[in-house]
Parts: C-alpha cells; sequence; structure tokens
C-alpha cells in the first residue's frame, strides 16, 4: 500500500520525539569523533547531537519560527509548512532523476534523508558510498543541509573523521527558492568526478591529489574497497526507512524487482471501478477543442 | 460488458413452469423418444401430405398436438457422446431426423400455407421460443431449423400478416431468444444474415428488423428488444458485413437516437423540487417519473450499444444522437424562456451527463456543449449565463458545471478556461516564469489560510458545551442575543492546539501528521519551552481540527486529477502550447496594444473605478466612454492626484508586489472600532441604517450585478489604503468610495472608509457613490441625483434592466432616508414599475437571442437605450417607490430560497429571464452584463487580458459569498476546488498562487477572498451576536454533515462515473463541512430536519435582531433574516473553502506528475 514510503514516514508522529532522542544518542559517537575541527563553525551549528551545542543550534531555529508564529494567528499551520515544503523538495528529487543517486527520507523525521550514491565511472569508479543528508529545522532559511558520509570516504573535501561532505562551500548562502536539496544531491555526485582541492576537509587527500595521483588512486580504491566491504553492514541509523543492502536473493528480489519494473502509479486509492478518463480531443499542437480527428484516444 | 453478463440466458430449468408441452416423456431414454417422435411425425406428416388445402381445424389440432410433442422431445435431446476432445458432438437422432426430413419446414410451411392465423401464429412462435430456448444442443445452425424460423420470423414481419400486438411479448421473447442463442455461438449470426429467404427482400436481417420497432418500448418487452439487440451488436462487433447493414440498411441507429427525442418531449418540462436545496437530478429523483425512466432505459441502452457495437455502428448512432437528439431537441430546450424549463433541462443535461459512460458518447454531448451554436451562442455560453442566474437555476447550472469538470476533458477545459490563460496576458510579464513555479515552502497555504476571518476563528467553544444544542436553542430562542458570548479571539497557542491534537487523536493512517520533525538538533529544545509550538495547549479545536483532512483530501483530488489528465495534448504551463501561438479567444483582438505598457496604465486607469473587474458594468462600458477617458486620461493622468488614484485601483490587482504588507490583515481591525456605533451614535443612523438593508437587493440581483459588486468590493479596499496615503478632496476620487459603499451594501466599503480622516466625505460618498454606474468616469462628479443613467447614454445597455436597478434602488436609500419610511400603498407603483422594467429588458432578451452582431443589433440596442433611460426616468422619479421595490425584491426573493417550492414569482423568473439574456448578449458592444460571455464584448479593449467568461463568473459569484444561499456557495466553493484540483500551472498559478503578479485588470481569487472576507468581519462586526449565530450555523452544518454521511452510502448508485472521487469521505469533523460531502439531497430528510431549526434559528435571530423595530413589515424582517443567515453560513463556508485552497496549494508542490499511459487499459 505505501507505494511512497515518504507519506508513512510522516504518519508515525507519535514516535518522533523519542525517536529523535534514539538518534541523537547514535550519533554522539560519531560526534565525539568529530573533533577534528577542520571547519568549527560548520560542525557547531550543524550538529544537534552535541547536547552542549543544542541550544545554540535551536536557538537560531526558534526566532524564525516564533516570529512566524507572531505574523498570525494562522501560524499553527506552520509545522505543516515545514513538512510539506521538505515533501516538495523531496518531490523535486524525484523529479530530477538523479544519477546514480538514491535517497529516502527517515521514517522518523522528515529533516533527515538516508541516501546512497553509485559511482559508475572516474576515479572513485565501483564505489558505492551511503550517506545522511541532515536538513536545518528552520530550513528554508537556515544553513544548508549536511550531507554525512557513513564511512568517510576518502576524498579532499569529506572529513576523514566525521565523514561529513563540504556542502557548504557550493552553497555559501542558502536561498530559498533558489537552492533547493537535489543541488545538494548534485553535488555530492559531482565532486567524485571532478576533484577539488581547494580548503580541503582532508589535507592529505588533497596534498595526495596534487602531489602523488598515483597514491591518491591507490588510497580511494583502497576506500572505496572499504565503503564496499561495509555495504552489507546493518545501517548506521535504526530507522525503518534506512537503506539497507543485501545480497541478491533471487526469491526475495526477483519478484521485488519485477513488479519495480512493471509497477504503473495510480492514484492512491484508485480502484478499477473507477472511470476518470480524462478525456481529450486535442491535437497535441493545436488549442482547438475537438482537433484529433480519429477515435477517442481511450476506449 | 455488465450488460451482456446480465444478458445471460435463462438456464432451461428456469423456463420448465411455462413449458408448452402437456406432458413430456423426457425421462424415456433416447431410443424410446426417437420412436415416439417418429410416431408423432408421421401422423403429422399424414396431414401436411394431404394435398387438400380445405384442411379443418381437426387437422389443425392434431398437427399442433403433434408438434408441440415433437418440438418437446427435440428440446429434450441431448447431444450425442462426444468422441474426442475437439469434435463437436454428434447431433442427436431426433435432430438428425428433423435435419434429414426437413420437418420444421414443412409444418412451417404447411401453416403458412394455410394461412396463418393469430392463434396458430402464437402457437409457433411460442414453440420456437421453448425450442431455441430450452434446446440442449445447438440447433440454429442446422439450416433446416434456421430456415422455418425465418419463414416463421419474415411472416411476422409481413405487412398484411404482421405480428398483432398481442403476439409481440412471444415474438419479443422469441427474438430474445434467438439472439441468445446467437451470443452463444457467433457464426449463427452469419448464418442469420446470410440466409435470406425467398419471400425477403433483399436486405434484411429480419431479427434485427423486427426488434428494431421495439428499442424505446416501456416494460420488460421493451427491455427485452434491447437486451436482444445488443446481443446482435456484440456478437456484430467484428463482422463487418452486419455491421454495415446494421449502419446502411437498417433504421437502428435513427430509431435509437431520434427516440431519445421523442423520448425527451414527454419529459415533465418542470421539475417539482421539494427542498431548497435540490440542485440534481437524482436516481431517487427521477425513479418515480415514468418518462423520465423511460428515457434513461434507452440513453442507457444507447450507451450500452455504443459500448459493444462495431466502430461503424457506433459512429452512426454518435453522430445520429448528435444530430437527432442534441441538436435538434435538447439544444432548443436548453434555450426555453422559461425558468423552470430552463431549469428542467439543464438538470436533465446534468444527469444525461452523469449517466453515459462511454467515451464515444460522451464526446458527442461535449462537442455539442461546446461547439454547438444555438442562436449564434454556443450551449457553453449559455450555461454560462445560467451561473448568475437566481438560486434554484443557478445552483443547476452550478451542478452541471461541476459534473462537467469532473470528466477531466482537456477540451472541455481549453473552451472554459485554459484558452483564455494561455495568452499568458493575465500575467505580468515579468512573472510569466512563475506560471510554472511551485509553492514550495507552503507562502500561498499561509495566505490562503491567513484570510480565514478572525471573526470565525473563535469557535473554541469547551467540548461540553458542544453536547447541549438543544438547550442552546432553546436559549437562543428564548433570550435571543441577550447574552452572547464575548467575542474572544483565540490566542497564537491556542491555534497550535489544533495541531497537537492532531498528534494526540492520531491523525489519519496516512496522513502526514508531524510537526516539528524532529531534526538532529530538535531534541533538546522540544521540551514544552512556553512558546515552542509544541506546547500543547488544552483547548478545544474541533472546529479546526479538519485541516488534516482537508489535506488528504487535497491529496486525493490532485492526484486523481492529474491522473486523469495525465493524457492531455500538453501540459498548460505557459510554455507548451505557446503563449504566442495560442489565438487570443476574442477575435477581436488588438495585438498592437498589447505591446505598449502605456495603454495599459491608460486602460487602468480608464478602468478606474473598475478596479480590474472586466464584470464591471463600467468596463464595459469602457469603449462608449473612450473619447471621454482618453481626453481626460490625457491631461489628468499625470497628475499627481490622479497617478495615486490609478495606482490605487491597480494596486489592489498588484496586491502580491505589497503583499508583505497583507493588504487584509491591515484593514481588518479598521471596520469593528467602527461598526460598534450603529447604536450609539445617531449621526450615523442613516447610513448604518441603510446600508445592511442593500444587502438583500444586491442578492436579488447577484446575477447581474455582482460584478459590479465585486469591484466595489475590491475598491473598498483601495478606498482605504487610498485613504491612509492621499488627500482625497478631489470628486473624481471620491466617486470610486462611494460607488464602492453603495456596492457593498454598505458591508465592506463605508466602514472601511469611514474611520478615516475622511469620515465627513463619507457619507457624501455615500449619497453620491450610490450610482455605482459613475465610478468608472471620474470626470463627471455629479450631485447624487444626476448621475446614475446620465452619464452613459450612449452605452448599448440592452437588457440591463437588472443592472440600472440596482443603482436606482440604491440610490434612495441615502437620498429619501430610512426603508423603513416607505409606505405600502406605494407598492402598486412599484409593481407597475417592474413591469415596466422587465417589459423593458424583454426586447433586449429578444435581440440577444438572435445573432448578437454589432452591426444588426446597433438600432435597436440604441433604441432600447433610449427607452431604458426614460424607464430609469420614472423610476427617479419615483425614487422612493423604488426603495420599497427593493423590499419587495428582497421578499420575493425570500419565498425562493426558503421554501421549498418555490412559487416561480413572474418577477423572479422574468429577472432571471433577463439576467439570462443579458449573458447571453455578448456580441452586442457593450453589453452591460456581457460579462458572462465568453467572448468580451467589443467595448473592452482586447488589450485586456480576460480570464475567461467561466472565472469571472465565478468569482463574481464568488465574491457576493454573504449574500448568496448556502447551497450556492457550498455547490460554488466546490466547483473553484474542483478546478483548484488541476495540476495545469497555468491554470494552478492562476487559482493558487498568491505571489503572482496578475494585470492589473486581473482580478485574482486571493483578491475576491480578501474582499468576502473583509465583508464577512464587517457583518461580524456589526451584528453583535454574530459568534453565537457562527457557532450555531457550524454545529448544524456538521450535524447534517454527520447524517449525511450516514445516510450515504445508500445514496451512492446514482452517479456511475468519477463522482466516487468526491463520494467517499470520512465523516472527520472537517468533512462534515466540507461542502462536497453534504450534497444537499443525499438525505433530505435529516437536511429539512436541520434546516428547519435552521430556519428557526433565522427566525430567532432575525427576533433578535429586530426586537425594537416592531414597525417594521414582516418581509422586511423576513429578509433582514434571511440575509444574515446567508451571511452567517457564508462565514463557515468561507473559513472551510480557505482551508481547502490551502491544502490543495500545498498539495500541489508535493505531487509527482503521472506519466503519459502509453496502454489504452485503464
Amino acid at each position: 500500500m505505501n507505494l511512497n514510503p515518504f507519506w508513512s514516514m510522516s504518519t508515525n508522529t507519535g514516535r518522533k520525539r523519542s525517536d529523535g532522542e534514539e538518534q541523537t544518542g547514535q550519533q554522539s559517537g560519531e560526534q565525539q569523533q568529530r573533533a577534528s575541527p577542520a571547519r568549527p563553525s560548520f560542525g557547531k551549528k550543524q550538529l544537534p547531537s552535541i547536547p552542549k551545542n543544542a541550544v545554540p543550534i535551536t536557538k537560531p531555529a526558534s526566532p524564525a519560527a516564533t516570529a512566524q508564529l507572531a505574523n498570525g494567528t494562522h501560524a499553527s499551520y506552520g509545522p505543516f509548512y515545514l513538512e510539506y515544503s521538505l515533501l516538495a523538495e523531496f518531490t523535486l528529487v524525484i523529479k530530477q532523476k538523479l544519477p546514480g543517486i538514491y535517497v529516502q527520507p527517515s521514517y522518523k523525521s522528515a529533516l533527515m534523508w538516508f541516501g546512497v550514491i553509485f559511482i559508475r565511472h572516474g576515479l572513485y569508479q565501483d564505489g558505492v558510498f551511503k550517506f545522511t543528508v541532515y536538513i536545518p529545522d528552520n530550513y528554508p532559511d537556515g544553513e544548508c543541509p549536511r550531507v554525512v558520509f557513513d564511512i568517510p570516504v576518502f576524498h579532499p573535501l569529506v572529513d576523514p573523521v566525521s565523514g561529513e561532505l563540504d556542502v557548504r562551500r557550493a552553497f555559501t548562502k542558502w536561498r530559498r527558492n533558489h537552492n533547493h536539496i537535489w543541488q545538494v544531491l548534485m553535488y555530492a555526485r559531482t565532486v567524485f568526478y571532478k576533484i577539488n582541492t581547494m580548503e580541503p576537509l582532508n589535507p592529505e587527500a588533497a596534498v595526495l591529489y596534487d602531489k602523488d595521483v598515483q597514491l591518491f588512486k591507490s588510497k580511494v580504491v583502497e576506500s572505496v574497497k572499504l565503503c564496499n566491504s561495509h555495504l552489507f553492514d546493518q545501517p548506521k541509523m535504526d530507522d525503518p526507512y534506512a537503506i539497507s543492502f543485501s545480497s541478491w536473493n533471487p526469491a526475495v528480489h526477483d519478484e521485488a524487482k519485477e513488479r519495480m519494473f512493471t509497477h504503473k502509479r495510480r492514484p492512491e486509492d484508485h480502484h478499477k471501478g473507477l472511470q476518470v478518463s480524462g478525456l481529450s480531443w486535442v491535437k497535441p499542437g493545436s488549442t482547438q477543442p475537438f482537433s484529433k480527428d480519429d477515435n477517442p484516444p481511450l476506449s | 460488458m455488465s450488460w451482456l453478463s446480465r444478458l445471460t440466458p435463462r438456464g432451461p430449468g428456469s423456463r420448465s413452469s411455462r413449458n408448452v408441452a402437456p406432458s413430456s416423456p423426457c425421462t424415456a431414454d433416447p431410443e424410446t423418444c426417437l420412436m415416439v417422435f417418429e410416431n408423432h411425425w408421421r401422423q403429422v406428416s399424414w396431414v401436411l401430405e394431404q394435398r387438400d388445402s380445405s384442411s379443418s381445424s381437426d387437422d389443425l389440432t392434431a398437427v399442433r398436438n403433434h408438434t408441440d410433442q415433437m418440438l418437446c422431445l427435440l428440446a429434450e435431446e441431448r447431444p450425442g457422446e462426444c468422441e474426442g476432445p475437439g469434435n463437436v458432438p454428434p447431433v442427436g437422432p431426433i435432430l438428425d431426423l428433423v435435419v434429414s426430413e426437413n420437418v420444421l419446414e414443412r409444418v412451417v410451411q404447411w401453416h403458412l400455407r394455410r394461412g396463418l392465423d393469430p392463434d396458430s401464429q402464437g402457437a409457433l412462435l411460442k414453440l420456437f421460443e421453448m425450442l431455441i430456448g430450452q434446446s440442449q444442443q445447438p440447433l440454429l445452425q442446422h439450416k433446416a431449423v434456421l430456415q422455418p424460423l425465418l419463414g416463421l420470423l419474415g411472416a411476422c414481419a409481413e405487412p398484411q400478416l404482421g405480428c398483432p400486438p398481442s403476439l409481440e411479448n412471444s415474438l419479443v421473447l422469441l427474438l430474445n431468444q434467438i439472439c441468445v442463442s446467437m451470443a452463444r455461438a457467433p457464426a449463427v449470426l452469419e448464418l442469420l444474415f446470410r440466409t435470406v429467404p425467398a419471400q425477403q427482400g433483399p436486405t434484411n436481417l429480419l431479427i434485427f428488423s423486427l426488434l428494431v420497432p421495439f428499442i424505446h418500448r416501456d416494460g420488460a418487452i421493451g427491455q427485452q428488444a434491447r437486451d436482444a439487440l445488443l446481443l446482435v451488436m456484440a456478437t456484430s462487433a467484428s463482422n463487418q458485413n452486419v455491421a454495415c447493414y446494421i449502419a446502411e440498411n437498417s433504421y437502428f441507429c435513427p430509431v435509437l437516437a431520434t427516440g431519445l427525442s421523442a423520448l425527451y418531449s414527454s419529459l415533465p418540462r418542470k421539475i417539482e423540487v421539494r427542498g431548497d436545496d435540490w440542485h440534481a437530478l437524482r436516481r431517487e429523483d427521477w425513479m418515480g417519473v415514468s418518462s423520465l425512466v423511460l428515457f434513461m432505459n434507452s440513453l442507457e441502452f444507447c450507451n450500452a450499444v455504443i459500448q459493444v457495437s462495431h466502430p461503424l455502428v457506433r459512429s452512426q448512432l454518435v453522430d445520429y444522437v448528435h444530430n437527432g437528439f442534441l441538436v435538434p431537441v435538447m439544444g432548443p430546450a436548453l434555450h426555453k424562456s422559461s425558468v423552470d424549463e430552463m431549469i428542467a433541462s439543464t438538470a436533465y443535461l446534468d444527469l444525461f451527463l452523469r449517466s453515459i459512460t462511454e467515451t464515444a458518447l460522451l464526446k458527442t454531448f461535449l462537442r455539442f456543449i461546446l461547439m454547438h451554436r444555438h442562436d449564434n451562442d454556443t450551449i457553453l455560453d449559455t450555461l454560462l449565463t445560467r451561473i448568475s442566474s437566481n438560486s434554484r437555476l443557478c445552483m443547476v447550472s452550478l451542478s452541471l458545471f461541476k459534473t462537467l469538470l469532473s470528466l477531466n476533458c482537456e477540451d472541455l477545459m481549453l473552451q472554459l478556461v485554459l484558452r483564455y490563460l494561455l495568452p499568458c496576458t493575465h500575467v505580468m510579464l515579468s512573472q510569466r516564469r512563475a506560471v510554472r513555479e511551485t509553492d514550495l515552502y507552503g507562502k500561498s497555504a499561509d495566505k490562503f489560510l491567513s484570510l480565514i476571518p478572525d471573526c470565525c476563528r473563535l469557535s473554541t467553544l469547551p467540548s461540553a458545551e458542544q453536547e447541549e444544542e438543544p438547550a442552546l436553542w432553546g436559549k437562543v430562542l428564548n433570550s435571543p442575543s441577550s447574552e452572547s458570548p464575548v467575542h474572544h479571539k483565540p490566542s497564537t497557542p491556542s491555534r497550535l492546539a489544533l495541531f497537537m491534537r492532531q498528534q494526540s487523536t492520531g491523525g489519519g493512517p496516512s496522513s502526514p501528521t508531524e510537526t516539528i520533525p524532529s531534526s538532529p538538533g530538535a531534541g533538546p529544545n522540544t521540551p514544552l519551552s512556553p512558546d515552542s509550538p509544541m506546547h500543547p495547549v488544552p483547548e478545544g479545536l474541533d472546529w479546526e481540527s479538519g485541516y488534516l483532512e482537508y489535506l488528504r483530501d487535497a491529496r486525493r483530488g490532485v492526484e486523481l486529477c492529474s491522473w486523469a489528465c495525465r493524457n492531455w495534448s500538453a501540459p498548460y504551463d505557459g510554455e507548451d502550447p505557446s503563449p504566442n501561438t495560442a489565438p487570443l479567444p476574442p477575435p477581436t483582438s488588438n495585438p498592437s496594444l498589447a505591446l505598449f505598457p502605456e495603454h495599459f496604465s491608460f486602460q487602468q486607469g480608464g478602468g478606474g473605478g473598475n478596479g480590474g473587474g472586466i464584470n464591471s458594468p463600467g468596463q464595459q462600458r469602457a469603449a462608449v466612454v473612450a473619447a471621454a477617458r482618453s481626453e481626460w486620461s490625457s491631461t489628468e493622468r499625470d497628475s499627481g492626484e490622479w497617478d495615486v488614484t490609478i495606482g490605487k485601483n491597480s494596486c489592489i490587482s498588484l496586491t502580491p508586489r505589497t503583499k508583505k504588507r497583507s493588504l487584509q490583515r491591515e484593514e481588518v481591525p479598521l471596520p469593528k472600532p467602527l461598526l460598534l456605533p450603529p447604536d450609539s451614535a445617531p449621526s450615523a443612523d442613516p447610513h448604518l441604517h441603510s446600508a445592511p438593508t442593500k444587502g438583500p437587493q444586491q442578492a436579488v440581483f447577484n446575477g447581474t450585478s455582482l460584478g459590479g459588486q465585486g469591484d466595489g468590493c475590491m475598491d473598498s479596499q483601495d478606498g482605504g489604503m487610498k485613504v491612509k496615503k492621499v488627500k482625497r478632496e478631489l470628486g473624481e476620487q471620491r466617486h470610486p468610495a462611494g460607488g464602492d459603499s453603495s456596492q457593498n451594501g454598505g458591508v465592506g466599503a463605508c466602514p472601511t472608509q469611514a474611520p478615516t480622516p475622511a469620515q465627513g466625505f463619507y457619507s457624501e460618498g455615500n449619497g453620491s457613490g450610490a450610482a455605482e454606474s459613475s465610478r468608472g468616469l471620474p470626470p463627471q462628479k455629479q450631485s447624487p441625483a444626476q448621475h446614475q443613467p446620465a452619464p452613459l447614454p450612449s452605452e448599448p445597455h440592452t437588457n440591463s434592466s437588472n443592472d440600472r436597478l440596482t443603482p436606482h434602488a440604491a440610490a434612495p436609500g441615502p437620498g429619501s432616508g430610512p426603508p423603513d419610511a416607505m409606505l405600502s400603498n406605494q407598492s402598486e407603483a412599484v409593481e407597475r414599475l417592474i413591469s415596466e422594467l422587465l417589459d423593458g429588458a424583454g426586447p433586449g432578451e429578444g435581440g440577444q437571442q438572435g445573432p448578437g452582431d454589432s452591426n444588426g443589433q446597433g438600432i435597436s440596442i440604441e433604441a432600447f437605450t433610449q427607452e431604458l433611460r426614460e424607464l430609469e426616468e420614472r423610476v427617479r422619479e419615483r425614487s422612493r417607490g423604488a426603495g420599497l421595490l427593493r423590499q419587495l425584491e428582497e421578499t420575493t426573493r425570500d419565498p425562493h430560497s426558503e421554501e421549498p417550492p418555490p412559487p416561480p414569482s413572474p418577477l423572479d423568473a422574468d429577472l432571471v429571464g433577463s439576467g439570462v439574456g443579458a449573458g447571453a448578449e455578448p456580441k452586442g458592444e457593450g453589453s452591460a452584463v456581457g460579462v458572462f460571455s465568453p467572448a468580451r464584448p467589443l467595448g473592452q479593449s482586447s488589450s485586456q487580458p480576460y480570464t475567461g467568461p467561466f472565472m469571472v463568473v465565478l468569482f463574481a459569484k464568488l465574491e457576493n459569498m454573504l449574500q448568496n444561499s448556502l447551497y450556492v456557495n457550498i455547490l460554488l466553493t466546490g466547483i473553484l476546488g474542483q478546478l483548484a484540483c488541476y495540476p495545469q500551472p497555468l491554470l494552478r498559478s492562476f487559482l493558487l498562487n498568491t505571489n503572482m503578479v496578475f494585470q492589473p485588470s486581473v482580478k485574482s481569487l486571493i483578491q475576491v477572498l480578501g474582499s468576502v472576507k473583509n465583508r464577512i468581519e464587517m457583518f461580524a462586526a456589526s451584528h453583535e451576536d454574530f459568534p453565537a449565530m457562527l457557532k450555531k450555523a457550524q454545529r448544524y452544518l456538521a450535524a447534517r454533515g454527520k447524517v449525511d454521511w450516514a445516510d450515504s452510502p445508500m445514496g451512492v448508485p446514482t452517479l456511475r462515473r468519477s463522482d466516487s472521487l468526491v463520494k467517499s469521505r470520512k465523516p472527520s469533523l472537517g468533512d462534515l463541512i466540507l461542502r462536497h460531502t453534504n450534497s444537499p439531497t443525499r438525505a433530505r430528510h435529516a437536511a429539512q430536519l436541520a434546516l428547519a431549526h435552521v430556519r428557526d434559528g433565522g427566525q430567532s435571530l432575525h427576533s433578535a435582531l429586530f426586537r425594537g423595530g416592531a414597525g417594521a413589515s414582516g418581509l422586511e424582517k423576513q429578509a433582514e433574516a434571511l440575509r444574515v443567515k446567508n451571511a452567517v453560513y457564508c462565514a463557515v463556508i468561507f473559513s472551510e473553502f480557505l482551508k481547502e485552497l490551502a491544502a490543495l496549494a500545498q498539495e500541489h508542490a508535493v505531487s509527482v506528475p503521472f506519466l503519459q499511459s502509453h496502454d489504452t487499459e485503464e
């Protein structure tokens, strides 16, 4: 029934808060690792799970929210707006059909998306990198979303400890209406094809790439191998919609694959008896009614 | 193929009761049976072989008895054992004998030779019917069976013998059996077709031509005949020869199609309606009307034939339906002049459209509606004009359009809306890209929700209180308005409670109920900081809690609609089809104008008072006053004052530009302080007094005058702003303002302006501005007395009696004092006046019916205008009388929306009639009310973007919401909601993108809604018991919705198509008031029950309002009560509508388009 998992994701609000806490706990490990202060401000603002930082993080968010509330009595619909804004972003991602990138909003929060990226050629060929997108809760007025790889890929722009990709350099100022999450994803893909060593988060990788490409390449291959070897690990987040890999099992996957290929999306509760014909006798390119002269397109 | 499955032949067993054979030795073994058969046959053949033609009746009896026995045996005989899987089982021995001896042929021939008397004819028919129906083995492919059968049938078809009426049943039954067998063994069809009895003409499919006369028969016989024919159709679907025969050599198609015409002509001309909510024919409405049942049977049959038959037959039938029924019968029927007939024909058309399912047939109907011109107007034009008419006709028309919209037909939408939007001229040039933008951040939704009037947000009554409705009612009835609750505004947090409630109740199974999604950072701070949105506020917001339902419905609506539109030829996104290639709808368009921005501003200036409504009469007159306008505009336009004024008006249209300032919100507070004084400040009395009474009067004319009103209302906002910005000493400026006040019925404009420094001016403006006609013509600042007709002598107001009435009726109020002062003995004079006016309208109407070409009509229009002016002179002379006239109108309208079977008062009827005529007159230049005509009037410059008559009339109606009846509003908002489901960016952006900047002359939905909001708030502020009334209205609508819902499972089946779109809603609170659920007819008894209360409520409200004014007439009281009732319901519907629009706006942003379907299976 849940053709679009995103919808069902949003249904389970009840659990959300507690889940959020869980998630915080989960991330704490990651947090501690993030000691490397390559981009301190960045990290500070973004990683909400650090208890200390929590207040400063959320503070900037709440003024925006309250401002909205103060505006008018309809502000109670505000949560819907955030929810729907993210839905809309996700819809945009779907529409973009980004090559090799798959994302899935988490079950627990629309502000956290799981993703995986397949690199099909280039230095990182055959790499399969799982990542998580964190969207600031004052979206779309906050900073740009963050992209954190599950396993820090060896890459000049990826923090070797936290696995966070330097997204901000591409979106110095997040502008609503202009910047969209699909662009972030697109960017995350691009960095593996066009390597940039300016102001690296991973200086080692940057230096190697500039100075010793061969070594860089071998390190990359190693890193790709490492990532791929953890491919079948349990997802880092305990979330029903976290992306998990398993080896091909025809009993399970063949049918699913078949369904994916034959699936035709229909309106959610569209049942057979319902005839919504969507009549049209307009010849393409014409704006005259009944300009199509053959028999009705649908019989 | 449901039809076919329904036709499954009766099994042999079921028919045993009517077995003809007296005794059947069926239990015997085949050997014995054969012997018995042979025995009978010997005796029969002995009789047959007597050459003697003078056979006795004994012979006949003998033959008949023996034949009975023989055929029974034959029917009972089982085929031989099958000798292999693929082989046809061998025929049984009896059948073998029948074939070899040609038994049947000889018997039939003997009968025919000796002359067939009806008795034996009937006996033979029955025999054959028994034989074919009960035979255990296929018989018809044997020539020895088929030939005599056809011989018998041929005899029935012979002119001299024919088939006596008493035998028709047997004949049709036999034919039906044949067709059933044929459907089982399609090869028989070919045999039937080829086996032409010698004595028959060259062409014959006998069974067919025998059946055709019964197509439209009543009762079982007709049904059997239609079933049989349908079987022939289905069987012949792949048989070119038979199809050709049916199409070319039979009268099937013409009989079927023209039969519809005959049946239609016997339909009731007037539909007796029981409730004031009635607006469409439902199954239970027409099941009792035999003529309608008959028609619907035939129509369904048509539909079924088209479904199963050969394309050749299909296309011929469709053509015949178009040319033999729709054009000659339906067309004129829809153009009948009496309101009752218009209502009936519109409701019929709606019913037909809902009943047919076949695409080809739908196409014919749609083609008829969209393309056929009756008296120079397309049917669509005519139907559009009806929307603006008075309540019942309006409701029926709205219902029809609802049905039409539910088809999701590209051609229809193109003609209705899209072709007007295609050129993109309604959008500012710089905004064209924005057409495709989706509203990612809920800005539009926010905007819509912000328009919910404050006075409607108060519904936070404790849940306990909600249970004691009766008590409340009693309270109100007894001591009305004595202790109306304090108007307490909900605090912001309380509104948040809405959301919390959603969460706690778990929301819907699949609805997005998340609040603040817990981002990685959300955790720490969520714990209930007081101002956090998560802070639960323990306040009951049941009423508000429907938003999730709206979201769900909206998602469904958008999804289904975009799915249904996936095969459209173009996306309509402002680029495809290209705005440049798109032909401008009106042929008179002058593209050069569009190139010069100055012209736009010029137009704005000209339309000055219009505030951007094509529908405003003032604008219609644009051409007429063009010269004058250009004069003053050239001189005045550059002056600062004028710029401001113009800017003012364009400001309305440009609201989006200044949206940050939120026009509405700014103005909201203003009215309240002002409206309080009505009782306290005697000085304001006349205005306040007259203001409320204007409402109903406008309602009376709501069809025709609302364009003006709408503008007025927009202007009122303007006016308010104007006051703030500019010193307004110029008379020109005050004209618009005055116009507003009159147009708004004192609801919108007066209060807005009053609190401003220009208060003194306000009263003056009220008087002078009463004539809305002067609004657009600033140079003519005349005294109040002068300006109604004078400014516009040359305008061809052909049929504008209504239009004219408006200013006049309004004028006397301020001029002659409170309406209460009217003397009742003037009513006579008033009546005379009315009839005069209506007579005046007559010619105009006739003229519109004819080709409305400007040149052709010029003279008569002028003459008529002259006449009108004279009439108006007289009216003004008797302005006091006119005041009374207004009252009369109020009251005449009253019964219409109140009493179930409205006695069609001639006044009303004619008003409607002339209104319709007015609308139908588009081509007459500058038709005052041509608002509704699809081709815009010539008077209006083509450079002015025009969003089409549909939008204009809907918006106009919407703007008038406060005066509309509950049911009109339910339907109206339902239609707009339906429109807002369409995913095409052009339409979506036009309706839902509140950030879009439109051309100044284009009214946007948000503007219209804004003005409605203001009016509601005005109204609320002027009625201190509004909160109580509102609660009551909400509660009763909710109660009614509950009943509706409970009842709905049984009520559904009427409509077979996509109406289920609308039907299956949850009985959630949000839905209860959601308009479509309360399809008013669904639970009429319940509804009427509820309404009875509501009426009581109206009474009580009324008495509350009028307790003091004992002197006022009862009629006036009623009118006022109705007005209050409408306004209160309007407030409820309006708030819900805004939520729905907001939900739609949000869902559009997250909908994923469907791919075009390449498969035809759906």
